[in-house]
This record gives structure tokens, sequence and C-alpha cells, in this order.
């Protein structure tokens, strides 16, 4: 087991060297003068160098790379270049626990909602049951997260207007709180950020239990006497449910990109929202923060399901 | 011995000894067997002359429903994008004379997608609007009709790279395997690391504005915020192409290993001669089904770039653009967003179920 | 004489799919006693494995559909619910299946999937009880070291020992009938024989009944008392193992003993396959369906279809108008 998470390790900072490189060396490139911008329009040499210097900007780009590598480390993500001196984590820090906690029940849903459903198609498959949810499934997954979230705010303005009820189509409550209010804000974006990878999970789950209820291990369990419940239950379900662990990572990618269209569409102030609204204002390091973090997120996500397949099929030796 | 005797079993599903139950029912005890009159068995079937399986799966395209209606779908909208926005304006265009500036103008103008009247702000269709107006007065059907081709323009030179890189590296490192094979597998770990659109709104985030003005004096594309849409366009098809190329990997690999390969490469035929006529044609199933659904995808990834604001800038414009600026009014104008996602939900769709459908036609293997 | 303690008449197990028909057992009927050990050889196709299902009723019955009498001790299988199924599967009746690599549950360790069975049909025992005659099955089937291996998971061993596994979960309820449909042709030849003198001797040492199916004569002559010949889903002979052998009655087991390579053979000697196909199920010719391929054929085999008799000494009986 050790070996086996030294390598997958390994692997991860390889990757991260990688993701890392490339999102320094892109701001490296960065058009326009950062310093420049922030000195307005009449400055001295003097003040131009210095302040060049409090920036780092006067070092060679591996030294720079280098620093930035170090910082991350302690979640140093460098400082803003549009507020002079401002540390970009402190303009990140009110968007991460909204971030989180979008991110964190999303994922919760997909899998609580979604298996059930794809093990339910499975055990009615061919009937009208499952073709219905097929064919729901597969409009959840191929229509974008921005267009569900539009047609959500559609509805739910249609619903208020004719029942009165006046749920809010945009904005997010307080941060972890639950309040009636707060649930009123946050039910909708939630499961709309969800809905992709609710359908994701509904169709893996289909399939895998398919293939596992052909197995001939499923018709011994029969032969043995045992209940059919017993058999779906124990015998069928506990295969089926192995390769989903591997997919935990993929669905976290998805949560990555869904981020950017639910913060923007339903307004809700994410580190997606921020840093999107940074572009426009030429902060690149939040961006370049932004996105390492994602990355990271998602490389972890990638390591955590692995792990957690080794621990779940027992065919799986760590070599 | 009688030829009548001997039976050529049609497209039978004969359980195989041992393979048979699924999942017994055995809530209906003895019944009478009345049996149903068998299926009448196809006759000419069996004599029909053999067929090349390209063109098998063509007739089997061909008879998927699904597919075919889809294929209608898009020709329609590629139609539309291409010579709607010249029918529309001269069709029942009238001059119209501005309230705003006095000026008189012609169809081709007021209905074009970037000209605005601000007095005529918000409208649902009419006459003259003939899907209404966006908040500072622009068409609506006009500016739909430039975001379809914006969209399928976009997919079509992003699918172009994708093809182009995905069977050049592709075959090149399933074929020879080597430095190159190392090189596409690290560079593919290094894509998948950044998860969907990150790395397209990492790139045309920082690079964006300077994109405007260094493409904008390619003509064609010109000053009309249509610049950023290359960049956009290359970041794109920098972050699928990884993709296409494994599969494609696969697939050389595979064919690598028939006898028909090893059978030229003993005649003497040059590695050049079997990659372009041997493995390459054998491609095309598997490039074709990837790159109808990488569309699906590339559609959504522009309208989304655009609706964050880094892809087509205003007068431009998009579908993701006009999703955008109508979501701030969807409370009190909801017209102006649904008309664009709606139009986007059918492109999008139709090219998933016309995916599906190849690969049901290509590969019935496939399926549950 | 002492009651049959498995009494087949007239099953048919006929599969209705999107070609048609397929009757995959057409009007077969058989007996067994206790603590026989029946054979039924046959071809690829030819109904012996679904007969096996069909008596289990573990055959999907949409697309499928029995009919016919299965009296086990008296009691009809056919009349039961699915409960009462259950109860008997594993507990009175067993099978074990050809391919052992697949047919074991990769996620659960051997002790729990024997000790499963137990609790399932003996409610009166404790988990720790249900383990230990997990155990005891284990040494029974001779599995070296079973205490300890009885935690391990399927995929620890060797295809030769899943399927002796497979005969502890299945004899382990003492059941009176254990099916056995191809137990041995995925396995080795030295394996083969021990796993076969394996079951010979469990089932003489509890009084088990075994119905062997397979398509390998040898098998049968080492194994079995009684023999069962199957042709497209139908019996066509059934005797004594001895007659079977010695006397052959029937054209098609007379094919199949000739098409067998002898050691003692010269070189050079060609061997003597059946000519022909197997028929197709879907739409069988009218008559004896050994027809189109039999030798001794006469017009009469093609309209009608011969019904078992008696033939030569004893209990055998084949379905053939040649005899005359």
């Amino acid at each position: 087991m050790i070996q086996f998470l030294i390598k997958r390790f390994i692997g991860l900072i390889f990757v991260i060297i990688g993701v890392t490189f490339i999102t320094f060396i892109m701001g490296y490139f960065a058009p326009g003068d950062p310093i420049a911008f922030m000195l307005g329009q009449h400055f001295t040499t003097a003040q131009y160098v210095s302040l060049r210097h409090y920036y780092g900007l006067d070092l060679p780009w591996y030294q720079q790379y280098f620093n930035f590598l170090k910082n991350l480390v302690t979640l140093n993500f460098g400082l803003s270049y549009e507020i002079k001196g401002r540390a970009v984590i402190d303009i990140l820090k009110d968007g991460v626990p909204i971030s989180l906690e979008l991110g964190l029940w999303a994922l919760f849903l997909q899998v609580i909602i979604g298996v059930p459903v794809g093990i339910f198609s499975a055990l009615k498959a061919n009937t009208w049951i499952d073709t219905t949810n097929q064919g729901i499934v597969l409009f959840m997954y191929a229509i974008p997260s921005f267009v569900l979230a539009v047609f959500a705010q559609v509805i739910i303005i249609a619903l208020d207007q004719g029942t009165g009820i006046n749920w809010p189509v945009s904005q997010w409550g307080t941060p972890w709180q639950y309040s009636w209010s707060d649930i009123q804000f946050k039910l909708v974006p939630i499961l709309v950020y969800a809905a992709i990878g609710i359908a994701y999970f509904a169709r893996l789950s289909r399939t895998t239990m398919l293939e596992v209820l052909r197995q001939d291990y499923v018709r011994t369990a029969r032969a043995k006497g045992m209940r059919e419940r017993v058999v779906i239950y124990r015998h069928a379900l506990r295969n089926a449910m192995i390769p989903l662990v591997t997919v935990i990572g993929v669905s976290v990618g998805f949560l990555v990109t869904g981020a950017f269209f639910i913060e923007q569409i339903f307004n809700i102030p994410g580190i997606a929202d921020i840093t999107i609204a940074s572009i426009s204002s030429r902060d690149y390091p939040v961006i370049q923060a932004t996105t390492v973090m994602l990355a990271i997120a998602v490389v972890l996500a990638n390591l955590v399901s692995d792990i957690l397949y080794t621990i779940v099929d027992p065919r799986i030796k760590l070599a | 011995m009688d030829t009548k005797d001997q039976f050529n079993p049609p497209e039978a599903i004969m359980p195989d000894t041992g393979a048979i139950p699924i999942s017994p029912d055995i809530t209906n005890p003895a019944q009478s067997l009345d049996l149903p009159a068998p299926a009448a068995v196809d006759e000419k079937k069996l004599q029909k002359p053999p067929v090349s399986p390209f063109r098998e799966s063509l007739q089997r395209l061909r008879r998927d429903k699904r597919a075919m209606i889809s294929i209608g779908i898009i020709a329609f909208f590629v139609l539309v994008a291409i010579v709607g926005p010249f029918i529309y304006q001269h069709v029942d265009a009238p001059l119209y004379k501005s309230n705003i500036d006095g000026n008189t103008y012609p169809g081709t103008v007021y209905r074009s997608y970037y000209h605005s009247e601000l007095d005529r702000q918000d409208e649902l269709p009419s006459n003259q609007y003939w899907l209404g107006t966006n908040e500072i007065g622009q068409d609506i059907l006009a500016r739909l009709m430039q975001g379809i081709l914006v969209s399928l323009s976009v997919a079509v030179v992003v699918e172009i790279m994708d093809i182009v890189l995905g069977i050049l590296i592709g075959v090149l490192a399933g074929y020879f395997g080597g430095w190159i094979d190392q090189l596409l597998a690290r560079f593919t770990d290094l894509m998948f690391a950044f998860p969907g659109l990150l790395f397209v709104i990492l790139l045309t985030g920082i690079f964006g504005t300077s994109a405007d003005s260094f493409f904008s004096h390619i003509p064609v594309i010109g000053p009309n915020g249509n610049a950023r849409l290359l960049l956009v366009s290359l970041a794109l098809a920098f972050t699928i192409w990884p993709l296409m190329a494994r599969y494609v990997r696969g697939q050389t690999l595979q064919l690598k290993e028939q006898q028909f390969i090893e059978a030229a490469r003993t005649s003497g035929t040059t590695d050049v001669h079997i990659i372009l006529r041997h493995i390459i044609p054998n491609l095309f199933s598997i490039v074709v089904v990837a790159a109808t659904l990488d569309i699906s995808n590339t559609i959504i990834g522009e309208a989304g770039i655009s609706l964050l604001g880094l892809g087509v800038q205003a007068p431009g414009s998009s579908l993701g653009l006009m999703i955008a600026d109508g979501a701030q009014f969807v409370n009190t104008h909801p017209w102006e967003v649904l008309v664009p996602s709606v139009t986007l939900a059918i492109i999008v769709l139709t090219f998933s179920f016309f995916g599906d459908g190849l690969r049901d036609a290509f590969d019935p293997r496939s399926k549950d | 004489m002492a009651e049959n303690l498995l009494e087949v008449n007239n099953l048919k197990t006929y599969f209705f799919t999107r070609a048609g028909v397929v009757k995959a057992v057409d009007d077969v009927s058989f007996s067994m006693q206790p603590g026989e050990t029946l054979g039924v050889v046959g071809e690829s196709g030819c109904g012996k494995s679904v007969t096996a299902l069909s008596v289990m009723r573990l055959v999907a019955t949409p697309p499928g559909k029995i009919t016919g009498d299965i009296l086990f001790n008296g009691d009809n299988i056919m009349d039961k619910n699915r409960d009462e199924l259950t109860e008997l599967r594993g507990s009175k009746i067993s099978m074990i299946f050809q391919d052992p690599m697949t047919s074991l549950n990769p996620v659960f360790t051997i002790g729990y999937q024997i000790a499963e069975t137990v609790k399932r049909h003996r409610k009166d025992l404790s988990n720790d009880q249900a383990w230990k005659r997990a155990i005891e099955m284990l040494d029974l089937v001779r599995i070296p070291d079973a205490k300890r291996r009885a935690r391990n998971f399927p995929h620890e061993f060797s295809g030769g020992m899943r399927q002796r596994v497979m005969i502890a979960i299945a004899l382990a309820c003492n059941p009176q009938l254990l099916i056995a449909d191809e137990p041995t042709t995925a396995l080795d030849v030295t394996i083969q024989a021990q796993v076969l003198e394996l079951m010979k001797g469990l089932s003489k040492e509890f009084g088990t009944a075994v119905m062997l199916i397979t398509h390998d004569l040898g098998v049968v002559a080492a194994t079995c008392e009684y023999v069962n010949v199957m042709y497209a889903g139908h019996i066509v002979e059934s005797a004594p193992v001895k007659q079977i052998f010695e006397t052959p009655a029937h054209p098609y087991t007379v094919g199949l003993l000739h098409s067998i390579p002898r050691l003692d053979d010269q070189r050079g000697v060609r061997l003597n396959p059946i000519a022909g196909q197997p028929p197709d199920l879907l739409n069988p010719p009218p008559g004896c369906p050994y027809a189109p391929r039999c030798p001794k054929v006469q017009l009469r085999c093609r309209q009608e279809r011969p019904e078992l008799k008696p033939v030569g000494r004893g209990e055998q009986v084949a379905a053939c108008f040649y005899p005359d």
C-alpha cells in the first residue's frame, strides 16, 4: 500500500508541476504591463523599479517560477495586480466557502440521486420506466448546465407569478447556514449544478448493474436458494458499485467546469465568479490561483478514487 | 445428402447452453403452452449478396430514424446560418426610418446582427423584428442566426484541427511507439489534469484582449468582436485533440496486430504506404463517431466561453453571449434568454443524437 | 420400488425470440432414484443444460416458458411459488456450473459464500456454527489449510480449487440431488479426474443423487450408473452405462462412440465425425430430429417422431425405428 501511494504521489507531483508551470508561463507572457497599470499616468523610474521589485517581477523566469511554487505550498498565491499589495488569497477567501458548499452538496446529490436512479433503471430494464428514465437522463446530460440554469430560473419565475411563492432566482444565502430563506436560495442552483453529474452516475450505474446481473455468480447465488432481494442488493450491487468509485475524479472535473457557469447565471459570489470579474480587470494572479486550486482539487479527487478502488475491489493487488 | 436438410440459421437468438438465465420470473407456474405463430423467417435475407462493412453501417444508419431526423435538423441549421441572414434581410423588409438618428435604413442594415435601434428595446416578435429585439434594440433573429453561424464555424474549425492532429499524432504514436507515444501519454495526462474548460478560460482570460487586436487585421474575421473566436477555437482544439489521439492510437494498436498488416509488411510495403492505405481508412468509424460527439462539446464550450464574456465580444453575437445578456433580464423579459437557450439546447441534443446514431450504426456491439 | 427422487414428465422449454420459437427442450421425460448417478450426454445445443436449469426453474421465463411436470419426492416443482423454490434450491437440490472462474462472487470470501448457504437454509445455526460448517466443507472437498483459506477470495484460488469450493457450497446443506452442468469441461485433464473422483466419493458417502451433464463420454464412463443421450432437445436413448457403451441402440449414440479416437487406433486412421450439422432449433424438421444425419434413415423417420421404447435387454430404451 505504501509503495502504491508513493508512486501515485510522484505522479501527482509531476502533474502539479505541469499545471503550475503552464499557468505560470501564461501569466509570465501575459500582455500589458501590470506595474505601469498600477502606477497610473505619472510615475518616476525609481517608483517603477521599486514596485517591480516589490512584486518580484525583475527576477529571471525560473526564479519567479520557483518562488511561485514555494509560495503555493504555504497557500500564498501572490499579490493582486489590481490593488497594490493586496494578497490574492484575500480576494478569493470569501468565495471559497461558498464554492465549497455548492460543490460538496452537488457531489453528494449526484451520488445519492444518480446511483439509485440508475440501479432502478437497470432492474426495470426495457420497461417504460427504464425508457422514460433514459430519456430524462439523456436530456440532463446533453444539455449544458447554463441552459438548464436558465430554464430553472424561468420556471421559478413563472411559478412565482402563478402562485406567489416568491423564490429567488439569484444570489446565495449565508454560507453553510440552512434557514428556510437560505434553502430557497440554494436548492435550485445546487440541483442544476448536480444535474449533469446525476445523469452521468445514473447512466453509469445502470450499465454496470446490467453487466453484473448477467454474470455467472449471480446465477450461482440464485442456485443457492438466496432470495431475489439478497441476490440483487447483496451479490449484484456490491459488484456494480466498484466501477462507480473510479469515476469520482471525473465527476469532480464536471463540477469544476460547471462552477463557472452556475455562479455566473445564478449570481453566486464563489471563487469562479470572483475570478471572472478579475479577468476583466486584468488581475491575472487571481486566475492563476484559481486554476491551480481547481486543478489540484481534481488531481486529489482522482487520487482518492484510485485509493478507494483498491480498497473496494479485493482483486486489486497493490503492486 | 439432401440440400434441403442443410439449415442455415437466420439471425436467430439461440440460447447458449449454460448462459441462459437472466432474471428468472417464477411467479407463473405451469401454463398451457399456446404458441404464438413464429415470426416469419426472412428467406430473402438468407440469400443477399455480401456488402462491405462500410455500406452495411450506412444502411444501418439510414434505418435509424432518430439519426436521420437529426441530420435533417442539422442541415436545417446550417442552411439557416448561411443563407438565413440574406433571406431575412430581403424578405418583407421595407425601409425603416430610425427615430434616433433620423436616417432611413434598408433591411440589410436594421436586420443585421450588430445594428441597434435604441428606442426599440425589448420588443416581442413583430413584423419588423421576427423574433423581437434585445435590451439595446438589436434584432434577435439576426443575432440568433449569427450565433448559430459562429457555433458551427467554430465547431468546424476545431474539428478539423482535432481530426488532423488526432490522426497524425495518434497513428504515429500507435504505429511507431517509442518517444512519440511517450510524449503523447505525458501530454494527455497534462491536458486531463486541466478539468474541462479551465485551460480555455485561462488562455482566453489572459490573452483575450491582445488576441482581439492581433487577429482583427485578418479579413473575414474583422473587428466585429469575432477576432477572439480564433483564439477560442485554438484553445478548444488544444484541449480536445489529445483524447482523439488516444482513441486513434488505441485503434492503430489493434489494427497493427492484425494479420493483414503483417502480410503487407512481409511483402515489403513501406510503413508510409501501410499507414495511408491500410490503417487510416480503418480509423474512419472511430474518428467520425468521436468527432461528432466532440462537436457537441465544442459548441457547448464556445457558448460557455462567450457566456463568461471571454469569447465573442459585442457587437458580435454568439449563442452564449445572447444567453448572458438575456439572463440579466430573465425576470422582466424572459423571451430574450429563452430564444438562444432553446436553440442551443436543440443544436446540442441533435448532434448528440446523431453521434449516438453513428456509434450504433458503426459499432452495434457497443449497445447495452 | 422406491419412490422416484426426481420424475420429469413431458418437459418442454421453449424460448420465444424475435426470430421465432426455439424449442430447446422438446418433450423430455426421465426419472432418477435416490443416490443414483445419471449422466446426460449430447453435443452443444442439444438441450442438456436447459433441461437441468429447467428442473431448478432457473430459466429466464420471459423469454422462456416451461411446461410439463417436475416431481421431486412426489411434489410438483412447477406448482411452487417463488419463496418455496428458494427454499428448495441449495438445500434439497443444488447445482454447480461449468466455469469456476466466473461462478464465484469476487468480492466475498469463499468461507462467506459457503456459510451464506448454510445460514440461509439452517436458520437454527449461529454465525459461528455456519462458519465452522463452511470450514468442515472445505476440508471435505480437500482444500488444504481450510481454516486459513476460508478467509481468502476466489481470485486467490486456481480453477480446480474453485470448482471444489463450488462443490462445497452445493453440498453444504446435504442436498438429495446435485446437478452438475459440465463441471470439469473448463478444467485441465488431470484436475478433471480429481474433481470427478471427489464428486463420486462424496455422493456415495452422503447418498446424494447426481445428474452429471457433459459432452464427454469418457467422463460418463468413469462416473455414471445411467445415461441419457440427448439430441436436439429430445432424449434419444437411455440405458445403464454398460449397455450404452457395449450395445448402443440409437444410431446417434453409435455415431458418438465411433467418433471418439481410441488410444489403440493405428496411425493414419481417419477420424469418424458424424456428418452434417445439428438441426436448427427454430425450425426443427418433422419426424426424428436425427433423420438428416442418420445413416439408417428410412422414409418413416422423416414423417413420424419415434418414441422411446425398450430395446435390447433390461432398462435400455431408444427412440428409433431402425431396430424394426
